[in-house]
């Protein structure tokens, strides 16, 4: 099965040539081009990964991520960025990227994070839904 | 003094700091595109060789984006390197309109972050002043900056000059102003510091809702050779 990702970026020609690139690998792209059009995008859809600009107009990546994760914990973010520094890259792990890649990022480690943050997410929800079940059946049992 | 000097010091590199950062980020975003669409070049010429036809107007898009790319990154650059030179000389004749627009070029990155919208009423006759053009263009990016913070609502900050050539000033308006912001306008160290050096002064204006820089009568500004760096807006 295919990945199913959302292109975060502000940079238009960045965004078309990225989603060209990953369509060719099989990958299903959808592409936003501020952090509140993303965040509208995933309210009605779900993804495997996010790979979203750091610095955009309006909604910082900082604030964009908290949002996103306050909204969809299950969502693995890559966080894309001209320069990143370790202090960022830190607070930025901690409110829970899942990766950081420094702009021109190697397409094919990038590739290889989308895979790892689809698998990832696949435990995530796995867990999740066994944590549901494991509830209702608590419920019905006692 | 060297109190002073040591604040102008330290606001200088922190303003170069800035502007260099924000100038190289823009290069690194048309590298990464550059790098990307070469990367798709790769992906067809592999394609190829497995038997896939090569289109030739996909090649050609691939070349034309590349080359978009390239001239941003070269139109950065220049005014990159333009914006060093601005610390070649300790005092210089400038036009004020075209310092302006040039440090709103310099900065367009940093004002597109924030979604403001500037925009500029060009001066009657132009308005020169001699002073040191690093410093110049650094009180005229605090400006901006106050301005665009102070601003809300649509977001839309207005630019404009006296029209007194022997006077010259800048003046910054914002069609909706947060509450309280206009009471505390440039009190800092470093904005002092950068005023007195250049020898101007802040003034609200009547409507409350800006502020202009203002530079004194008393002294003759003429123009020199070495005015016309700037570019025009737009």
């Amino acid at each position: 099965m295919s990945e199913k990702v959302l292109l975060v970026d502000d940079e238009k020609e960045f965004l078309e040539i990225m989603s060209e690139r990953m369509e060719e690998r099989g990958m299903e792209v959808t592409t936003a081009e501020s952090a509140d059009q993303a965040l509208s995008i995933i309210e009605k859809e779900s993804f495997d990964a996010i790979i979203m600009d750091f610095q955009m107009p309006g909604m910082d990546g900082m604030e964009a991520l908290k949002a996103i994760k306050n909204k969809k914990p299950e969502l693995q973010i890559i966080l894309l960025t001209g320069y990143a520094t370790v202090e960022k890259t830190v607070e930025a792990m901690k409110i829970g990227a899942t990766d950081f890649l420094e702009k021109p990022a190697d397409f094919e480690a990038l590739a290889e994070k989308i895979k790892k943050a689809k698998a990832d997410k696949m435990l995530i929800v796995e867990k999740q839904t066994e944590e549901k079940i494991k509830d209702i059946l608590k419920r019905l049992g006692g | 003094m060297a109190k002073d000097e040591n604040i102008l010091a330290q606001e200088g590199m922190r303003f170069f700091g800035r502007m260099s950062a924000s100038a190289t980020h823009e290069i690194k975003n048309a590298l990464a595109t550059i790098s990307e669409n070469v990367g798709l070049m790769e992906d067809l010429s592999m394609m190829a060789e497995k038997g896939h036809p090569l289109s030739p107007e996909r090649i050609n898009d691939i070349s034309q984006r590349v080359n978009r790319q390239v001239q941003r990154a070269d139109r950065v650059l220049r005014k990159l390197n333009r914006f060093s030179h601005s610390l070649d000389l300790s005092t210089e004749s400038a036009d004020l309109e075209k310092t302006v627009c040039f440090v709103l070029d310099l900065a367009s990155r940093l004002i597109d972050m924030q979604e403001v919208t500037v925009e500029l009423t060009p001066p009657v006759s132009p308005l020169m002043v001699v002073n040191n053009l690093f410093y110049l263009e650094n009180m005229i990016w605090r400006a901006i900056e106050t301005a665009c913070g102070a601003a809300e609502g649509e977001k839309q900050v207005m630019i404009s000059f006296g029209t007194d050539s022997a006077a010259p000033s800048i003046w910054f308006s914002m069609e909706t102003v947060k509450d309280n912001v206009m009471n505390d306008l440039f009190g800092s160290k470093e904005d002092r510091a950068i005023m007195a050096y250049l020898d101007i002064s802040i003034e609200k204006n009547i409507e409350n809702n800006g502020f202009g820089l203002l530079w004194p009568r008393h002294k003759r500004y003429k123009e020199k050779d070495n005015v016309g760096k700037s570019i025009a807006c737009g």
